[in-house]
């Protein structure tokens, strides 16, 4: 991507992810993660330029909560806009915060996810996005059991079965290990066969067990300009790239014709423009918007443009665990927390964390020095993100075609 | 032109929307003291000294956390702002028309919105001291304040019409039937024992043939209009004539009407044309009077 200049993330703040947050009201909670964020970045208000505030529309039941939320967001006398575009609505705040960043507009914008998913109605919510005359009546909500029945069929039950429930549990190991993760389970791998049976189906072989929460938080983000990042950050992680894709899916598919998924498509598009040839070895850890471990599990083949069954074998193989040669959601991932406004924003700001060596004991073992972030909702939106430790280098060839 | 058409539909849908919504620690405070204590307490910023309720636990203004800094605050307030509901939907706390005002509380530097009652519609107005009653019973939520009413309560005693009050053209009456004990009575407060009102024999002999009334029994009626209704309580009488036209019977039904027809903008005083007629409608009397309508008082304690 062709920048005016760089953005380095340079302080994050989130508030702990629970089903409940009884003891605070919706300004509240966000003012937690705000305090977080500006601790973090040795700032105050008074150091941010614009506040770029987003959620699930309608989850809340509450109107331009933006303008409401003003008590917690510290918003009062600055610029503000507010941004919902379903599921990718964190990880579509980072991408309006480093536009504002990199057009030159602020030199420091504070990015607001958050969601309380516990007040709302998530189904009256999402029956508002299917369209009223052909699919509203229809429509049965955010749960399909469609992945699990072609990794299925395409792996056989045992191998398939087994890949997403150790996918499954190795998230939960990493969410053990992140304080704020909403649910920690305690989950062993001797548990698996049983879980695999016993844990309620909701639909076909998509079982509660498999699937992400709806949780109640809020995740911040400070972006700065290049000048004021190394001013007030040691170590900022850098947004190299991001690339957004999406598609109405459901009148595509048709039977079992192929297709790209907007992801591995999302994928192959930013590769290509930043040189990455073998992202396993070129990027050292991915923080992935999973809903499910099924999806998790079929993600990375289109993520990570593998063929073939290279992705069971990842997961098989330990590749994605914490200490393993590419660890995904070493938070736990969206099947630990999932405050959807802030979900697809914590996927950045959490392999951001990576990067600036802020991730305490869910930290990966290694340097990160390149980190791969998604975002993923409604009818198949990809939000993808490329964060280095090194400062981005000019596009000289770019810059000079404008 | 119409663009209605008979062969395009139209879907019907209805969504379910509900919702929780937490209170959090800061607004659950509050509600437990107005349920507990029947108190209303804001939260003070220490910086700008602003004290704001309902309670916030940040002012967005000096983004201070503020959520520590109880204050106790006066039921009592001063109404800032209010409008009249009159459309109807099933969700609202109380039938229309109702007054929703913006109340700031005494002590307070933000308004409260709530609801008020107690006062004619037309006579609601910004300023008003208010002051909360609560709720026989807890809701545990704002609605344990059940509404604020004036402080000055109903007063004890309707005063008439003010001189400002008053247009040409308002008008109001009096009526009573006129019975044998009326006149009696009437003889023994006047001291006017005239055989023509009674004695019959001695009636029979005048034009009238029977006995009437005295004249100034049914020009009396014109005082409760006067002094009770217009101008009403109040009014101090300065001048009443009268020219009678025709007699009063034993058993008439006497109508007297005031009406305003002329405002002495000099004096602040008020010209009224009064007449008198009987149950057939025929003028029994007609005249004027000239009046002070009654001064605004001050407020009366309750």
């Amino acid at each position: 991507m062709n920048k005016n200049r760089n953005v380095g993330i340079i302080g994050i703040g989130q508030s702990v992810y629970s089903s409940h947050r009884e003891d605070v009201n919706q300004p509240e909670m966000i003012h937690e993660a705000v305090v977080e964020a500006l601790d973090q970045a040795g700032m105050t208000m008074d150091d941010i330029d614009c506040v770029v505030h987003g959620n699930m529309e309608l989850f809340e039941m509450v109107h331009q909560p933006d303008l409401w939320h003003t008590l917690g967001t510290g918003v009062f006398g600055k610029e503000s806009l507010r941004v919902t575009t379903g599921g990718t609505t964190g990880a579509t705040l980072v991408c309006a915060a480093d536009n504002l960043v990199a057009s030159g507009l602020h030199d420091v914008v504070m990015a607001i996810g958050f969601e309380k998913l516990q007040e709302g109605h998530t189904t009256g919510g999402i029956t508002n996005m299917a369209d009223p005359l052909w699919a509203r009546q229809l429509q049965t909500g955010a749960l399909t059991g469609m992945t699990a029945a072609e990794i299925i069929d395409e792996f056989g039950e045992d191998r398939a079965k087994k890949a997403s429930m150790k996918y499954r549990i190795i998230m939960d190991k990493h969410a053990m290990k992140n304080d704020k993760a909403h649910r920690r389970l305690g989950l062993e791998f001797d548990q698996a066969d049983d879980l695999m049976v016993n844990s309620p189906a909701l639909v076909g072989e998509l079982r509660m067990i498999d699937m992400c929460s709806q949780s109640d938080g809020t995740c911040v983000m400070i972006f700065a300009s290049e000048e004021k990042a190394k001013k007030f950050c040691k170590q900022p992680a850098w947004i190299k790239d991001h690339i957004t894709v999406h598609r109405e899916e459901s009148y595509y598919i048709f039977g079992d014709a192929p297709y790209t998924t907007s992801h591995r498509y999302a994928a192959r598009k930013l590769f290509e423009r930043n040189g990455v040839k073998n992202p396993r070895k070129e990027i050292d850890m991915f923080e992935m918007y999973d809903p499910s471990s099924w999806w998790g599990l079929d993600w990375l083949r289109e993520f990570l443009l593998l063929e073939g069954d290279e992705h069971l074998k990842m997961v098989e193989n330990d590749d994605i665990t914490m200490k393993g040669s590419f660890p995904v959601n070493p938070s736990g991932g969206v099947i630990a927390s999932n405050p959807i406004g802030a979900t697809a924003m914590v996927r950045v700001a959490e392999a951001a964390m990576q990067i600036m060596g802020t991730a305490g004991d869910h930290q990966v073992p290694k340097t990160v020095n390149q980190a791969l972030a998604s975002g993923f909702g409604g009818t198949m939106w990809t939000v993808l993100f490329l964060l280095t430790r090194d400062v981005p280098g000019r596009d000289e060839h770019l810059i000079s075609s404008v | 032109m119409s663009t209605a058409r008979e062969d395009c539909f139209t879907m019907e849908g209805k969504l379910a929307l509900p919702y929780q919504y937490f209170a959090g620690l800061t607004g659950s405070r509050f509600l437990i003291s107005l349920r507990d204590q029947k108190k209303i307490k804001g939260l003070k910023c220490n910086k700008c000294n602003k004290i704001f309720v309902p309670p916030r636990s940040t002012c967005e203004i000096c983004f201070e956390e503020i959520s520590g800094n109880w204050v106790d605050l006066k039921n009592s307030g001063t109404v800032t702002g209010f409008t009249i509901i009159r459309y109807e939907e099933p969700h609202q706390p109380v039938k229309p028309p109702y007054i929703l005002a913006l109340i700031k509380l005494d002590g307070a530097d933000t308004p409260l919105t709530h609801i008020v009652k107690g006062v004619p519609l037309s006579k609601m107005k910004v300023g008003m001291k208010v002051k909360a009653m609560f709720a026989k019973k807890s809701t545990s939520s704002i609605m344990d304040i059940d509404h604020f009413r004036p402080v000055e309560g109903k007063p004890k005693f309707e005063m008439g019409y003010t001189y400002d009050e008053l247009e040409v053209g308002m008008s109001a009456s009096f009526s009573k039937t006129i019975s044998e004990s009326d006149v009696y009575l009437f003889a023994g407060i006047s001291g006017d024992f005239n055989p023509m009102h009674l004695n019959e024999e001695f009636a029979k002999m005048t034009p009238f043939g029977t006995r009437i009334a005295h004249g100034a029994l049914p020009q009396s009626l014109i005082a409760p209009v006067l002094g009770m209704k217009l101008p009403g309580l109040g009014t101090v009488a300065l001048e009443i004539m009268a020219r009678f036209k025709a007699p009063t019977y034993f058993g008439d039904t006497i109508t007297a009407t005031g009406e305003v027809v002329e405002k002495l903008e000099k004096k602040r005083w008020v010209r009224m044309a009064l007449t008198w007629t009987n149950q057939k409608d025929e003028l029994v009397a007609e005249g004027s009077a000239l009046v002070i309508p009654p001064m605004p008082l001050p407020q009366q304690a309750e």
